[in-house]
């Protein structure tokens, strides 16, 4: 087997807060093959997004940083990548999509302004063409009526048509890796379902690798081939999705996957009782503490679990867990 | 808690209710034009049960909602709640109304006031709403927190002081108080995290098993719907297309729309991805503020013909009570 796309080892990104320094992103470790889409799942506060900004070199500024480990992307580690070197990169090979489309489309330019001004500065396109090209790329994010949206401002477009927009200027630099951090949060689930189809043509057609960060199993079920289940800034399972979703092993994508109420083919007079996962996702302050991080929270804790952090198994098929019960937990 | 009222009248009814926005267009003599947000919406809600709005943004749920609680004018229809009228009553009447219908707001960070104690904020409408003592009025106090599973000595905090479940069981608890007869829940859990929000969506269950609470349930997630409601209504630009119980629309929708919605549900399932084909609807909704001859949703329906361009459909009853307003369903 050839390389992977994307490697990440054994990162770690500290955060410089207030009172403290701590590991927001603690020891995780993937691989994302080339055509591959993996997700990211895990409550408000995990790390997502962290990880995703990490990839892109876009950490906060002063207060974040890679203390150890490595992102290595096509042979070339990304962690020793000078500021330019990353900005070619952002440019050309991995684009993102961010949680929040109105604030990331600049109000005063019209959309295909800014499509135009990324090719620009990326694929050395003139003007005419560049406009011509942005043209068809909301064509091709099915805007309908492209010739015309294209000089829509974007107040001009509905939530789902501007996220679209996103997707158009993600992908104007044709990337090899293009992570989505909820890219349909908001959104009707008839334009989610219209994004996840153009999502996967996509990445028929370009061969491009999708990271997607969502809350909702159901969408890492219908977007991914596998998933990394994500704990206060831990890995606590990566494997198959259709795996995990039959066999979770750690407590946590247990819990996940139990607690919501998940749509049913057949509908029938009884309703059990949701699962409950007691608690909230520990505060920053805690993250990288020797010791299982879901304990507090956990059905089948033992003493071992607040004494000492999990290490991380893996079975011969890639599927990992940290988890001191993970084995049995089932 | 609450008296009954005599067999089989329904808790709610609303008849066609009608809600239009006025819309200045242009300048000082600019016409004056209507969107009509709630268009000749009908539906009863049995005592004890659970009745979900469900359709897309700006399709009207929210608006239905706030003309039931006297928050918006209603310009045309009837609303009777416990066999009394709610439209066109002032005074003392309203205030007794609106003790008897309570809201449970989308947002739990917006909705309470910052500078409030968590007590207080419970407190606020048994002082606006009622006449109880204040000794009552701290029993009453008490008893709710217990009941939303907040501790006593939660009840002096602020609301920057909770989490977002604790501050959405604050906003349930301040539903509670007056006992009313109806809640309407917009959105409870849509700001919530999966694991909170299955804490949430069990204790609205519990109350509901426990006091004979009567749910108006908003919510864009079919998942938490299918889970929480015994009958629901599906609404399109303003007007219900599909009416009637939990099982059968989620085991025999019949609109193209509710047919299109379901199938674009992610789910975990493997079974009911497989058996699922994704029906598409492309484009957008026509302007709300254009209004058109025929069926609301012709521009998309995967099924329109001639008929349907021409002529609305009404809300007729295709058997045992299933409700359904389009042309081509017999
Ligand atoms: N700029 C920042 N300064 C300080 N702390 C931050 C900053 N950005 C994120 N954090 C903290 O880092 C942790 C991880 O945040 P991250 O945004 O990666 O979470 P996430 O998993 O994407 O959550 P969500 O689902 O809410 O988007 C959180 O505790 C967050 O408060
Ligand atoms: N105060 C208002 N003035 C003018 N138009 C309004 C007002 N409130 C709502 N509308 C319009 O009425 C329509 C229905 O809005 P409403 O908020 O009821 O939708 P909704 O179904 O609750 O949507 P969502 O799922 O986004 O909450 C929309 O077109 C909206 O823009
Ligand atoms: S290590 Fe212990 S506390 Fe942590 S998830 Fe596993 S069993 Fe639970
Ligand atoms: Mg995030
Ligand atoms: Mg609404």
């Amino acid at each position: 087997m050839s390389d992977p796309l994307l490697k990440v080892q054994n990162l770690r990104i500290e955060l410089t807060t207030r009172d403290d320094v701590v590991p927001v992103i603690d020891d995780l470790s993937f691989e994302l093959a080339a055509q591959e889409s993996i997700s990211f799942v895990g409550e408000s506060g995990c790390g997502k997004s962290m990880t995703a900004l990490a990839i892109m070199g876009l950490l906060p500024e002063k207060i974040g940083r890679v203390a150890s480990g490595s992102i290595i992307f096509d042979g070339e580690d990304l962690t020793q990548a000078s500021e330019d070197r990353l900005r070619e990169i952002r440019g050309n090979d991995i684009s993102m999509i961010f949680q929040e489309p109105m604030t990331s489309l600049n109000p005063v330019y019209t959309v295909g302004e800014q499509i135009a001004e990324v090719l620009r500065a990326h694929q050395g396109l003139g003007q005419q063409a560049a406009w011509t090209m942005a043209e068809e790329l909301l064509d091709a994010v099915r805007i309908p009526n492209a010739k015309r949206r294209v000089s829509d401002y974007p107040f001009q477009m509905s939530g789902g048509q501007r996220q679209r927009v996103m997707i158009a200027m993600a992908l104007a630099c044709k990337p090899k890796i293009l992570i989505a951090d909820e890219p349909t949060t908001a959104l009707d689930v008839t334009v989610q379902a219209q994004i996840f189809d153009l999502l996967n043509d996509l990445r028929r057609q370009t061969g491009t690798s999708i990271i997607m960060i969502t809350h909702d199993m159901g969408a890492v079920a219908e977007m991914s081939e596998r998933m990394i289940v994500m704990y206060a800034g831990r890995g606590a399972e990566i494997g198959g999705v259709d795996e995990i979703i039959e066999k979770p092993l750690h407590p946590y994508t247990q819990g996940l996957i139990a607690c919501v109420p998940h749509i049913l083919a057949t509908v029938s007079a009884e309703r059990e009782r949701l699962l409950e996962v007691p608690g909230i996702v520990p505060s920053l302050r805690e993250f990288g503490k020797d010791q299982c991080l879901f304990a507090s929270r956990c059905p089948v804790r033992t003493d071992i679990c607040l004494q000492k952090r999990p290490p991380i198994e893996t079975d011969p098929s890639g599927h990992s867990v940290a988890c001191w019960h993970g084995k049995d937990a089932s | 808690m609450t008296q009954d009222s005599p067999q089989g009248a329904p808790l709610l009814q609303v008849e066609n209710l009608g809600v239009r926005f006025a819309i200045k267009r242009g300048g000082l003599f600019g016409e004056k034009r209507y969107l009509y947000a709630v268009d000749d919406v009908s539906f009863s809600l049995k005592r004890g049960e659970t009745l979900a709005i469900v359709g897309e943004s700006g399709s009207g749920k929210t608006t239905t909602a706030l003309a039931i609680a006297r928050l918006v004018d209603a310009y045309t229809g009837r609303v009777r709640v416990a066999e009394q009228d709610v439209l066109g009553i002032e005074g003392e009447d309203l205030r007794q109304i609106r003790r008897k219908v309570q809201f449970i707001f989308q947002d739990p960070y917006s909705s309470l006031n910052p500078r409030q104690r968590a007590e207080d904020i419970v407190r606020e409408p048994l002082q606006s709403l009622t006449e109880t003592s204040s000794e009552d009025q701290q029993k009453i106090i008490d008893r709710l927190f217990a009941s939303v599973g907040l501790r006593p000595e939660q009840k002096r905090l602020f609301p920057h002081q909770f989490s977002g479940g604790q501050r959405q069981r604050i906003g349930i608890a301040r539903a509670l108080a007056t006992q009313p007869e109806l809640i309407i829940c917009d959105e409870p859990v849509s700001a919530l995290d999966v694991a909170v929000q299955a804490q949430i969506l069990n204790l609205l269950r519990d109350l509901q098993a426990e006091f004979g609470l009567t749910y108006l349930f908003i919510s864009h997630d079919l998942g938490v719907v299918q889970h929480m409601c015994d009958s629901i209504a599906v609404m399109y630009m303003g007007r219900v297309v599909e009416y009637t119980d939990r099982r059968s629309l989620f085991n025999d929708p019949k609109h193209p729309y509710t047919t299109a919605l379901l199938s674009a549900v992610p789910s975990i399932d493997k079974k009911r991805r497989a058996e699922m084909k994704r029906i598409s609807i492309h484009g957008d909704p026509p302007d709300p503020l254009a209004p058109q001859k025929g069926c609301h949703f012709a521009n998309r329906c995967p099924m329109a013909t001639d008929t349907c361009q021409q002529s609305q459909p009404a809300l007729t009853d295709k058997g045992n009570g299933h409700m359904v307003a389009c042309h081509l369903v017999t």
